[in-house]
Protein backbone atom coordinates (compact mmCIF):
# COMPACT_ATOMS: atom_id res chain seq x y z
CA UNK A 1 0.00 0.00 0.00
CA UNK A 2 1.39 3.41 -0.72
CA UNK A 3 2.62 5.79 2.15
CA UNK A 4 0.09 8.18 2.86
CA UNK A 5 2.88 10.77 4.06
CA UNK A 6 6.83 10.76 2.99
CA UNK A 7 9.45 12.58 3.56
CA UNK A 8 12.87 12.11 1.55
CA UNK A 9 15.60 14.10 2.69
CA UNK A 10 13.29 17.09 3.22
CA UNK A 11 16.24 20.26 4.84
CA UNK A 12 14.73 23.40 5.79
CA UNK A 13 16.83 26.74 6.74
CA UNK A 14 14.85 29.68 7.27
CA UNK A 15 17.13 33.06 6.74
CA UNK A 16 17.22 35.72 9.37
CA UNK A 17 16.35 38.47 8.27
CA UNK A 18 18.83 41.46 8.30
CA UNK A 19 21.78 39.26 8.71
CA UNK A 20 23.64 36.16 7.33
CA UNK A 21 22.71 33.54 9.76
CA UNK A 22 20.27 31.03 8.61
CA UNK A 23 18.31 28.61 11.11
CA UNK A 24 18.52 25.33 10.07
CA UNK A 25 14.94 23.62 11.05
CA UNK A 26 14.99 20.21 9.69
CA UNK A 27 18.14 18.36 8.51
CA UNK A 28 17.93 15.30 6.14
CA UNK A 29 14.67 14.40 7.70
CA UNK A 30 13.19 11.23 5.84
CA UNK A 31 9.57 9.55 7.26
CA UNK A 32 6.99 7.06 5.99
CA UNK A 33 3.65 7.50 7.52
CA UNK A 34 1.65 4.36 6.27
CA UNK A 35 -2.19 4.39 5.67
CA UNK A 36 -4.30 3.77 9.00
CA UNK A 37 -2.30 3.98 11.87
CA UNK A 38 -2.23 7.33 14.10
CA UNK A 39 1.40 8.07 13.97
CA UNK A 40 2.76 10.12 16.94
CA UNK A 41 5.43 13.01 16.05
CA UNK A 42 7.26 14.08 18.96
CA UNK A 43 9.76 16.94 19.99
CA UNK A 44 10.31 19.78 22.30
CA UNK A 45 9.68 23.38 21.28
CA UNK A 46 11.78 24.23 18.24
CA UNK A 47 12.12 20.64 16.86
CA UNK A 48 11.06 21.32 13.67
CA UNK A 49 7.41 19.54 14.31
CA UNK A 50 5.83 22.30 12.70
CA UNK A 51 8.08 23.00 10.18
CA UNK A 52 7.67 19.49 9.11
CA UNK A 53 3.79 19.44 8.61
CA UNK A 54 3.85 23.07 7.33
CA UNK A 55 6.36 21.61 4.56
CA UNK A 56 3.40 18.86 4.00
CA UNK A 57 0.34 21.42 3.62
CA UNK A 58 2.65 23.26 1.18
CA UNK A 59 2.88 26.73 4.16
CA UNK A 60 6.35 26.26 2.98
CA UNK A 61 8.88 24.84 -0.06
CA UNK A 62 11.78 22.49 1.40
CA UNK A 63 15.07 24.15 1.00
CA UNK A 64 16.19 20.96 -0.72
CA UNK A 65 14.50 17.29 -0.49
CA UNK A 66 11.06 16.30 -1.17
CA UNK A 67 7.84 14.76 0.15
CA UNK A 68 4.24 13.24 -1.10
CA UNK A 69 1.70 13.14 0.40
CA UNK A 70 -1.51 11.09 -0.72
CA UNK A 71 0.82 9.89 -3.71
CA UNK A 72 1.25 13.80 -4.93
CA UNK A 73 3.94 16.51 -4.33
CA UNK A 74 3.81 18.60 -1.23
CA UNK A 75 1.61 21.97 -2.07
CA UNK A 76 -0.67 19.94 -4.31
CA UNK A 77 -4.36 22.11 -3.80
CA UNK A 78 -6.51 19.04 -4.90
CA UNK A 79 -4.77 16.65 -2.84
CA UNK A 80 -5.66 18.81 0.56
CA UNK A 81 -9.50 18.11 -0.55
CA UNK A 82 -8.60 14.85 1.03
CA UNK A 83 -6.83 15.79 4.03
CA UNK A 84 -8.00 17.65 7.21
CA UNK A 85 -5.56 20.16 9.13
CA UNK A 86 -5.67 21.44 12.76
CA UNK A 87 -2.97 24.23 13.40
CA UNK A 88 -0.97 25.24 16.25
CA UNK A 89 -2.62 28.23 18.33
CA UNK A 90 -6.11 27.59 16.19
CA UNK A 91 -7.01 31.02 14.67
CA UNK A 92 -10.75 31.37 13.15
CA UNK A 93 -12.75 33.90 11.50
CA UNK A 94 -15.47 35.45 13.92
CA UNK A 95 -18.83 33.82 12.85
CA UNK A 96 -20.97 30.97 14.26
CA UNK A 97 -19.68 27.86 14.65
CA UNK A 98 -21.94 25.87 11.92
CA UNK A 99 -21.46 28.93 9.84
CA UNK A 100 -17.37 28.52 10.17
CA UNK A 101 -17.73 24.63 9.62
CA UNK A 102 -19.76 24.52 6.21
CA UNK A 103 -17.28 27.79 5.19
CA UNK A 104 -14.46 25.43 5.66
CA UNK A 105 -16.15 22.71 4.10
CA UNK A 106 -17.28 24.64 1.22
CA UNK A 107 -13.46 25.61 0.32
CA UNK A 108 -13.04 21.65 -0.05
CA UNK A 109 -15.68 21.40 -2.37
CA UNK A 110 -18.36 20.39 -0.13
CA UNK A 111 -21.94 21.89 -0.88
CA UNK A 112 -25.95 22.15 0.05
CA UNK A 113 -27.81 20.01 2.39
CA UNK A 114 -25.14 17.09 2.40
CA UNK A 115 -22.70 19.83 3.60
CA UNK A 116 -25.05 21.40 6.52
CA UNK A 117 -26.11 17.60 7.88
CA UNK A 118 -22.27 16.45 8.17
CA UNK A 119 -21.07 20.44 9.85
CA UNK A 120 -23.57 19.87 12.54
CA UNK A 121 -22.70 16.13 12.69
CA UNK A 122 -18.89 16.69 13.00
CA UNK A 123 -20.03 19.79 16.06
CA UNK A 124 -21.73 17.16 17.46
CA UNK A 125 -18.60 14.69 17.56
CA UNK A 126 -16.60 17.25 19.20
CA UNK A 127 -19.04 17.87 21.79
CA UNK A 128 -20.57 21.24 20.77
CA UNK A 129 -23.66 20.74 18.83
CA UNK A 130 -25.49 22.75 21.55
CA UNK A 131 -23.31 25.87 20.89
CA UNK A 132 -23.34 25.84 16.89
CA UNK A 133 -25.11 28.70 16.81
CA UNK A 134 -22.73 30.76 18.93
CA UNK A 135 -20.24 32.90 17.36
CA UNK A 136 -17.00 31.70 17.78
CA UNK A 137 -15.67 35.08 18.86
CA UNK A 138 -16.99 34.39 22.42
CA UNK A 139 -15.15 30.68 22.81
CA UNK A 140 -12.67 30.00 24.94
CA UNK A 141 -9.09 28.11 23.75
CA UNK A 142 -10.57 24.28 24.27
CA UNK A 143 -13.48 25.16 22.68
CA UNK A 144 -11.78 27.30 19.86
CA UNK A 145 -9.37 24.30 19.82
CA UNK A 146 -12.65 21.83 18.98
CA UNK A 147 -14.28 24.00 16.58
CA UNK A 148 -10.91 23.76 14.62
CA UNK A 149 -10.90 19.95 15.01
CA UNK A 150 -14.58 19.87 13.58
CA UNK A 151 -13.84 22.14 10.75
CA UNK A 152 -10.27 19.65 9.70
CA UNK A 153 -12.98 16.63 9.85
CA UNK A 154 -15.81 18.24 7.92
CA UNK A 155 -14.57 16.54 5.14
CA UNK A 156 -14.11 13.14 6.21
CA UNK A 157 -10.64 13.34 5.52
CA UNK A 158 -7.97 9.83 4.54
CA UNK A 159 -5.27 12.08 6.66
CA UNK A 160 -5.57 14.15 9.40
CA UNK A 161 -2.70 15.98 10.24
CA UNK A 162 -3.09 17.68 14.05
CA UNK A 163 -0.48 20.12 15.90
CA UNK A 164 -1.13 20.36 19.19
CA UNK A 165 -5.16 19.12 19.11
CA UNK A 166 -5.45 18.71 22.62
CA UNK A 167 -3.27 20.87 24.60
CA UNK A 168 -5.95 23.36 26.30
CA UNK A 169 -8.47 21.01 26.15
CA UNK A 170 -10.19 19.89 29.72
CA UNK A 171 -9.96 16.00 30.47
CA UNK A 172 -13.69 15.39 29.67
CA UNK A 173 -13.00 16.80 26.00
CA UNK A 174 -9.74 15.57 25.79
CA UNK A 175 -11.85 12.42 25.86
CA UNK A 176 -13.79 13.23 23.30
CA UNK A 177 -11.09 13.95 21.06
CA UNK A 178 -8.98 10.56 21.90
CA UNK A 179 -12.41 8.81 20.65
CA UNK A 180 -12.59 10.47 18.52
CA UNK A 181 -9.11 9.97 17.06
CA UNK A 182 -9.32 6.04 17.79
CA UNK A 183 -12.58 5.68 15.73
CA UNK A 184 -11.25 7.67 12.53
CA UNK A 185 -8.31 5.04 12.62
CA UNK A 186 -10.38 2.32 13.11
CA UNK A 187 -12.26 3.11 9.68
CA UNK A 188 -9.29 3.25 7.98
CA UNK A 189 -8.22 6.57 7.77
CA UNK A 190 -4.66 7.96 8.79
CA UNK A 191 -3.83 10.14 11.77
CA UNK A 192 -0.25 12.23 12.07
CA UNK A 193 -0.54 13.94 15.74
CA UNK A 194 2.33 16.31 16.99
CA UNK A 195 1.50 16.59 20.38
CA UNK A 196 3.54 17.47 23.77
CA UNK A 197 0.80 15.64 25.67
CA UNK A 198 3.00 12.32 25.96
CA UNK A 199 0.44 10.61 28.01
CA UNK A 200 -2.18 11.08 25.28
CA UNK A 201 0.72 9.87 22.82
CA UNK A 202 1.09 6.85 24.40
CA UNK A 203 -2.53 6.04 24.70
CA UNK A 204 -3.12 6.16 21.27
CA UNK A 205 -0.64 6.30 18.38
CA UNK A 206 0.70 2.91 16.87
CA UNK A 207 3.89 4.60 16.19
CA UNK A 208 6.10 7.38 16.95
CA UNK A 209 8.90 9.40 15.71
CA UNK A 210 10.73 11.84 18.01
CA UNK A 211 12.83 14.75 16.84
CA UNK A 212 15.14 16.88 18.12
CA UNK A 213 16.73 20.12 16.58
CA UNK A 214 15.46 19.39 13.45
CA UNK A 215 16.55 15.33 13.14
CA UNK A 216 14.56 12.42 13.57
CA UNK A 217 16.39 10.80 16.56
CA UNK A 218 13.73 7.86 16.91
CA UNK A 219 11.32 5.97 14.87
CA UNK A 220 9.40 2.78 15.87
CA UNK A 221 5.85 1.43 17.14
CA UNK A 222 4.82 3.05 20.71
CA UNK A 223 5.14 -0.65 22.29
CA UNK A 224 8.69 -1.58 21.18
CA UNK A 225 10.22 1.43 22.32
CA UNK A 226 8.82 1.92 25.73
CA UNK A 227 9.89 -1.60 25.97
CA UNK A 228 13.56 -1.73 27.87
CA UNK A 229 16.06 -3.80 25.78
CA UNK A 230 17.96 -4.20 29.51
CA UNK A 231 15.98 -5.15 32.14
CA UNK A 232 13.54 -7.43 33.25
CA UNK A 233 10.83 -7.70 35.92
CA UNK A 234 10.52 -10.75 37.69
CA UNK A 235 7.57 -11.08 40.22
CA UNK A 236 8.25 -14.05 42.69
CA UNK A 237 6.58 -15.40 45.41
CA UNK A 238 7.70 -17.67 48.39
CA UNK A 239 11.03 -16.19 48.67
CA UNK A 240 12.50 -13.67 51.40
CA UNK A 241 12.44 -9.87 50.24
CA UNK A 242 16.13 -10.64 50.87
CA UNK A 243 17.25 -12.96 48.22
CA UNK A 244 17.83 -9.85 46.35
CA UNK A 245 18.86 -6.75 46.58
CA UNK A 246 16.72 -4.04 45.68
CA UNK A 247 14.00 -5.85 45.77
CA UNK A 248 10.31 -3.97 46.80
CA UNK A 249 7.21 -6.09 48.23
CA UNK A 250 3.98 -5.40 47.17
CA UNK A 251 0.82 -7.89 48.40
CA UNK A 252 3.41 -10.41 49.23
CA UNK A 253 4.84 -10.91 46.00
CA UNK A 254 8.32 -10.08 45.70
CA UNK A 255 9.42 -7.73 42.73
CA UNK A 256 12.79 -7.69 41.24
CA UNK A 257 14.35 -5.65 37.78
CA UNK A 258 17.23 -7.32 37.30
CA UNK A 259 19.27 -7.43 33.59
CA UNK A 260 18.17 -9.20 30.32
CA UNK A 261 21.65 -10.75 30.98
CA UNK A 262 21.05 -12.43 34.27
CA UNK A 263 17.18 -13.12 34.21
CA UNK A 264 17.90 -17.22 33.88
CA UNK A 265 20.53 -16.95 36.53
CA UNK A 266 17.88 -14.95 38.49
CA UNK A 267 15.25 -17.33 37.96
CA UNK A 268 17.24 -20.27 39.41
CA UNK A 269 17.44 -18.33 42.12
CA UNK A 270 13.65 -18.25 43.43
CA UNK A 271 13.45 -21.34 42.67
CA UNK A 272 16.36 -22.52 44.66
CA UNK A 273 15.14 -20.14 47.56
CA UNK A 274 11.96 -22.09 47.18
CA UNK A 275 9.84 -19.87 45.44
CA UNK A 276 7.95 -19.35 42.92
CA UNK A 277 7.93 -17.32 39.39
CA UNK A 278 5.13 -15.31 39.22
CA UNK A 279 5.50 -13.31 36.24
CA UNK A 280 8.54 -12.22 33.82
CA UNK A 281 8.15 -9.15 32.08
CA UNK A 282 10.12 -6.90 30.01
CA UNK A 283 10.47 -3.39 32.04
CA UNK A 284 8.73 -0.48 30.33
CA UNK A 285 9.82 2.72 30.15
CA UNK A 286 7.31 5.47 30.41
CA UNK A 287 6.78 7.53 27.13
CA UNK A 288 7.92 10.90 29.23
CA UNK A 289 11.32 8.87 30.44
CA UNK A 290 11.84 7.92 26.91
CA UNK A 291 11.10 11.38 25.02
CA UNK A 292 13.48 13.55 28.04
CA UNK A 293 15.99 10.62 27.45
CA UNK A 294 16.07 11.44 23.71
CA UNK A 295 15.85 15.12 24.03
CA UNK A 296 18.13 15.53 26.68
CA UNK A 297 21.55 17.60 24.55
CA UNK A 298 23.19 20.51 26.41
CA UNK A 299 21.52 22.97 23.04
CA UNK A 300 18.29 21.67 24.20
CA UNK A 301 15.39 24.05 24.73
CA UNK A 302 17.15 26.92 22.13
CA UNK A 303 15.00 25.57 19.68
CA UNK A 304 16.40 24.57 15.70
CA UNK A 305 20.13 24.79 14.83
CA UNK A 306 21.87 28.02 13.88
CA UNK A 307 24.08 28.40 11.27
CA UNK A 308 26.05 31.07 9.66
CA UNK B 1 -14.05 29.82 -9.09
CA UNK B 2 -16.13 29.24 -5.85
CA UNK B 3 -13.52 29.40 -3.68
CA UNK B 4 -11.99 32.78 -5.13
CA UNK B 5 -15.99 33.57 -4.06
CA UNK B 6 -16.01 32.42 -0.93
CA UNK B 7 -12.48 34.07 0.05
CA UNK B 8 -13.74 37.27 -1.48
CA UNK B 9 -17.04 37.27 0.25
CA UNK B 10 -15.26 36.54 3.62
CA UNK B 11 -13.09 39.13 3.03
CA UNK B 12 -15.92 42.03 2.46
CA UNK B 13 -17.52 39.90 5.97
CA UNK B 14 -13.90 41.00 7.34
CA UNK B 15 -13.84 44.77 6.34
CA UNK B 16 -17.54 45.35 6.73
CA UNK B 17 -16.31 47.95 9.66
CA UNK B 18 -14.15 50.12 7.21
CA UNK B 19 -16.30 49.67 4.20
CA UNK B 20 -19.08 50.74 6.64
CA UNK B 21 -17.49 53.96 7.68
CA UNK B 22 -16.21 54.61 3.95
CA UNK B 23 -20.08 54.55 2.58
CA UNK B 24 -21.85 56.58 5.61
CA UNK B 25 -18.69 58.90 5.01
CA UNK B 26 -19.98 59.27 1.38
CA UNK B 27 -23.94 59.22 2.55
CA UNK B 28 -23.28 61.77 4.93
CA UNK B 29 -21.38 64.51 2.55
CA UNK B 30 -24.35 63.78 0.09
CA UNK B 31 -26.71 64.68 2.80
CA UNK B 32 -24.93 67.72 3.55
CA UNK B 33 -24.44 68.70 -0.10
CA UNK B 34 -28.22 68.37 -0.09
CA UNK B 35 -28.90 70.75 2.51
CA UNK B 36 -27.03 73.85 1.09
CA UNK B 37 -27.62 75.43 -2.15
CA UNK B 38 -26.38 73.36 -4.47
CA UNK B 39 -27.02 75.65 -8.04
CA UNK B 40 -24.46 78.50 -5.78
CA UNK B 41 -22.09 75.98 -4.28
CA UNK B 42 -21.90 73.38 -7.06
CA UNK B 43 -17.56 73.91 -7.32
CA UNK B 44 -17.26 73.18 -4.16
CA UNK B 45 -19.16 69.79 -3.81
CA UNK B 46 -17.64 68.99 -7.14
CA UNK B 47 -14.08 69.65 -5.09
CA UNK B 48 -15.50 67.35 -2.23
CA UNK B 49 -16.49 64.45 -4.80
CA UNK B 50 -12.81 64.63 -6.26
CA UNK B 51 -11.54 64.68 -2.54
CA UNK B 52 -13.25 61.36 -2.39
CA UNK B 53 -11.98 59.77 -5.36
CA UNK B 54 -8.63 60.03 -3.69
CA UNK B 55 -9.81 58.50 -0.59
CA UNK B 56 -10.91 55.41 -2.83
CA UNK B 57 -7.64 55.03 -4.64
CA UNK B 58 -5.63 55.63 -1.00
CA UNK B 59 -8.53 52.67 0.46
CA UNK B 60 -7.65 50.44 -2.22
CA UNK B 61 -4.09 50.48 -1.75
CA UNK B 62 -3.98 50.18 1.98
CA UNK B 63 -6.87 47.35 1.28
CA UNK B 64 -4.29 45.51 -1.30
CA UNK B 65 -1.30 46.05 0.58
CA UNK B 66 -2.64 44.71 4.06
CA UNK B 67 -4.80 41.83 2.92
CA UNK B 68 -2.36 39.03 2.93
CA UNK B 69 -0.33 40.19 5.96
CA UNK B 70 -3.77 40.55 7.98
CA UNK B 71 -4.43 36.84 7.73
CA UNK B 72 -1.24 35.93 7.82
CA UNK B 73 -0.64 37.93 11.42
CA UNK B 74 -4.03 36.21 12.81
CA UNK B 75 -2.76 32.60 11.21
CA UNK B 76 -6.48 32.40 9.55
CA UNK B 77 -4.57 32.18 6.10
CA UNK B 78 -3.37 28.23 7.73
CA UNK B 79 -7.09 27.23 7.97
CA UNK B 80 -7.96 28.70 4.46
CA UNK B 81 -4.68 27.53 2.69
CA UNK B 82 -4.79 23.84 3.99
CA UNK B 83 -8.29 23.55 2.30
CA UNK B 84 -8.56 22.90 -2.26
CA UNK B 85 -7.31 26.51 -2.13
CA UNK B 86 -4.72 27.03 -4.55
CA UNK B 87 -2.17 30.61 -3.81
CA UNK B 88 -3.64 31.74 -7.23
CA UNK B 89 -6.99 31.18 -6.50
CA UNK B 90 -6.73 32.69 -2.92
CA UNK B 91 -5.10 35.83 -4.38
CA UNK B 92 -8.02 36.05 -7.17
CA UNK B 93 -10.15 36.06 -3.73
CA UNK B 94 -8.49 38.44 -2.12
CA UNK B 95 -8.39 40.69 -5.10
CA UNK B 96 -11.91 40.03 -5.82
CA UNK B 97 -13.22 40.76 -2.03
CA UNK B 98 -11.53 44.39 -3.05
CA UNK B 99 -13.12 45.02 -6.09
CA UNK B 100 -16.44 44.20 -4.19
CA UNK B 101 -16.00 46.35 -1.65
CA UNK B 102 -14.52 49.39 -4.04
CA UNK B 103 -17.44 48.93 -6.07
CA UNK B 104 -20.09 49.19 -3.37
CA UNK B 105 -17.90 52.48 -2.92
CA UNK B 106 -18.09 53.44 -6.27
CA UNK B 107 -21.44 52.68 -6.79
CA UNK B 108 -22.38 54.83 -3.77
CA UNK B 109 -20.15 57.34 -5.03
CA UNK B 110 -22.04 57.71 -8.49
CA UNK B 111 -25.50 56.84 -6.65
CA UNK B 112 -25.25 60.02 -4.11
CA UNK B 113 -22.85 62.16 -7.08
CA UNK B 114 -25.85 61.92 -9.51
CA UNK B 115 -28.02 62.88 -6.84
CA UNK B 116 -26.65 65.87 -6.32
CA UNK B 117 -23.95 66.62 -8.57
CA UNK B 118 -26.77 66.09 -11.43
CA UNK B 119 -29.30 68.59 -9.34
CA UNK B 120 -26.59 71.38 -10.35
CA UNK B 121 -25.70 70.68 -14.06
CA UNK B 122 -23.40 67.81 -14.13
CA UNK B 123 -23.63 65.37 -16.73
CA UNK B 124 -25.23 61.88 -15.20
CA UNK B 125 -23.96 59.92 -18.45
CA UNK B 126 -20.30 61.19 -18.28
CA UNK B 127 -20.57 61.08 -13.91
CA UNK B 128 -21.15 57.17 -14.62
CA UNK B 129 -18.71 56.57 -16.45
CA UNK B 130 -15.79 58.52 -14.82
CA UNK B 131 -17.04 56.20 -12.22
CA UNK B 132 -16.37 52.92 -14.57
CA UNK B 133 -12.94 54.84 -14.89
CA UNK B 134 -12.05 55.80 -11.16
CA UNK B 135 -13.25 51.23 -10.35
CA UNK B 136 -10.67 50.44 -13.13
CA UNK B 137 -7.92 52.61 -11.62
CA UNK B 138 -8.63 51.44 -7.78
CA UNK B 139 -8.88 47.94 -8.92
CA UNK B 140 -5.30 48.24 -11.03
CA UNK B 141 -4.07 49.97 -7.45
CA UNK B 142 -5.31 47.61 -5.65
CA UNK B 143 -3.19 44.48 -7.44
CA UNK B 144 0.12 46.90 -7.81
CA UNK B 145 -0.59 46.98 -3.70
CA UNK B 146 -1.54 43.13 -3.49
CA UNK B 147 1.39 42.38 -5.44
CA UNK B 148 4.13 44.47 -3.64
CA UNK B 149 2.36 42.95 -0.33
CA UNK B 150 3.75 39.12 -1.49
CA UNK B 151 7.11 40.16 -0.46
CA UNK B 152 6.84 43.27 1.36
CA UNK B 153 5.13 44.23 4.97
CA UNK B 154 2.28 46.39 4.22
CA UNK B 155 3.94 50.02 5.10
CA UNK B 156 6.54 48.57 2.69
CA UNK B 157 3.74 47.66 0.02
CA UNK B 158 1.96 50.99 0.50
CA UNK B 159 4.72 52.93 -0.26
CA UNK B 160 5.78 50.50 -2.72
CA UNK B 161 2.72 51.04 -4.56
CA UNK B 162 2.84 54.47 -4.33
CA UNK B 163 6.06 55.38 -6.02
CA UNK B 164 4.96 52.16 -8.58
CA UNK B 165 1.82 54.80 -9.41
CA UNK B 166 3.05 57.75 -8.49
CA UNK B 167 6.52 58.22 -10.94
CA UNK B 168 5.37 57.71 -14.05
CA UNK B 169 2.25 59.95 -13.52
CA UNK B 170 5.31 62.45 -12.70
CA UNK B 171 7.56 62.11 -15.41
CA UNK B 172 4.70 62.59 -17.74
CA UNK B 173 3.67 65.71 -15.47
CA UNK B 174 6.83 67.48 -15.54
CA UNK B 175 8.37 66.16 -18.99
CA UNK B 176 5.52 64.89 -21.13
CA UNK B 177 5.36 61.78 -22.75
CA UNK B 178 3.13 58.58 -22.74
CA UNK B 179 4.99 57.26 -19.65
CA UNK B 180 1.82 57.80 -17.38
CA UNK B 181 0.25 54.79 -19.26
CA UNK B 182 2.43 52.07 -18.23
CA UNK B 183 0.45 52.20 -15.61
CA UNK B 184 -2.79 54.16 -16.16
CA UNK B 185 -4.52 54.81 -12.99
CA UNK B 186 -3.49 58.34 -13.51
CA UNK B 187 -4.73 58.47 -17.02
CA UNK B 188 -7.53 56.66 -16.29
CA UNK B 189 -8.41 59.56 -12.69
CA UNK B 190 -7.07 62.37 -14.95
CA UNK B 191 -10.50 63.11 -16.78
CA UNK B 192 -12.63 62.85 -12.93
CA UNK B 193 -9.87 64.66 -11.36
CA UNK B 194 -10.03 67.52 -14.03
CA UNK B 195 -13.72 67.14 -14.18
CA UNK B 196 -16.22 70.56 -14.81
CA UNK B 197 -19.95 71.29 -15.32
CA UNK B 198 -18.80 71.84 -19.17
CA UNK B 199 -16.48 68.67 -20.07
CA UNK B 200 -18.09 66.65 -22.68
CA UNK B 201 -18.41 62.60 -22.45
CA UNK B 202 -15.26 60.60 -24.53
CA UNK B 203 -15.02 57.62 -23.70
CA UNK B 204 -11.60 55.99 -23.68
CA UNK B 205 -12.13 52.04 -23.87
CA UNK B 206 -8.49 51.20 -24.62
CA UNK B 207 -7.65 52.44 -21.43
CA UNK B 208 -9.93 50.72 -19.92
CA UNK B 209 -9.24 47.23 -21.95
CA UNK B 210 -5.16 48.34 -20.86
CA UNK B 211 -6.11 48.39 -17.44
CA UNK B 212 -7.91 45.03 -16.92
CA UNK B 213 -5.27 43.34 -19.01
CA UNK B 214 -2.81 45.02 -16.70
CA UNK B 215 -4.74 43.99 -13.74
CA UNK B 216 -4.70 39.78 -14.69
CA UNK B 217 -0.97 40.49 -15.76
CA UNK B 218 -0.15 41.56 -11.97
CA UNK B 219 -2.50 39.20 -10.41
CA UNK B 220 -0.56 36.39 -12.47
CA UNK B 221 3.58 37.72 -11.24
CA UNK B 222 1.86 38.40 -7.69
CA UNK B 223 0.79 34.43 -7.60
CA UNK B 224 4.19 33.60 -9.51
CA UNK B 225 5.82 35.29 -6.24
CA UNK B 226 3.57 33.80 -3.82
CA UNK B 227 3.72 30.18 -4.66
CA UNK B 228 7.06 30.74 -3.82
CA UNK B 229 6.83 32.32 -0.29
CA UNK B 230 6.82 30.57 3.27
CA UNK B 231 3.56 31.81 4.46
CA UNK B 232 3.61 29.99 8.12
CA UNK B 233 7.03 31.92 9.33
CA UNK B 234 6.56 34.63 11.81
CA UNK B 235 5.06 37.90 10.07
CA UNK B 236 6.23 39.68 13.08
Amino acid sequence: MPAVLEYENVNKEYSVPFTRRKVRALRDFSLVVQPGEIFGFLGPNGAGKSTAIHLAMGFMRPSSGRGRMLGQVFGNARTRKRVGFLAENVSLFHRPADSLVRFYGALNGMSGKHLATRALEVLNEVGLGAEAKRNVKGFSRGMLQRVGLAQAIVNDPELLILDEPTSALDPRARVIVRELLIDFRNRGRTIFLSSHLLSEVELVCDRVAVLNQGKLVRLGTTSSLLESNHETEIIARGIPPETFNDSTVSAGLVHVHVPVGEQRAAIERVWQAGGEVVSLNPVRKSLEELFLELTNTPENGSSSETVA
Amino acid sequence: MRNVGLIAVSFVREQRWPIFVLLLWVVGLCVIGLTVDVRRSREDVLIIFKQLVVYGVAFAIFFGGSAIHNDRRSRRILAVLSKAVGRKQYLCGLLTGIALALFLYCFCMGFTGSWVLGQSGFSIPLLWYLMICFMAACLLSAAVAVLFSTFLSPLFATLASGLFLGIPALITLQFGGKWAYAVPVYPLLGPLLNASFHQQLRLEWPLLFLAALEMVGLWLIASWIFRRRDIAVSVE
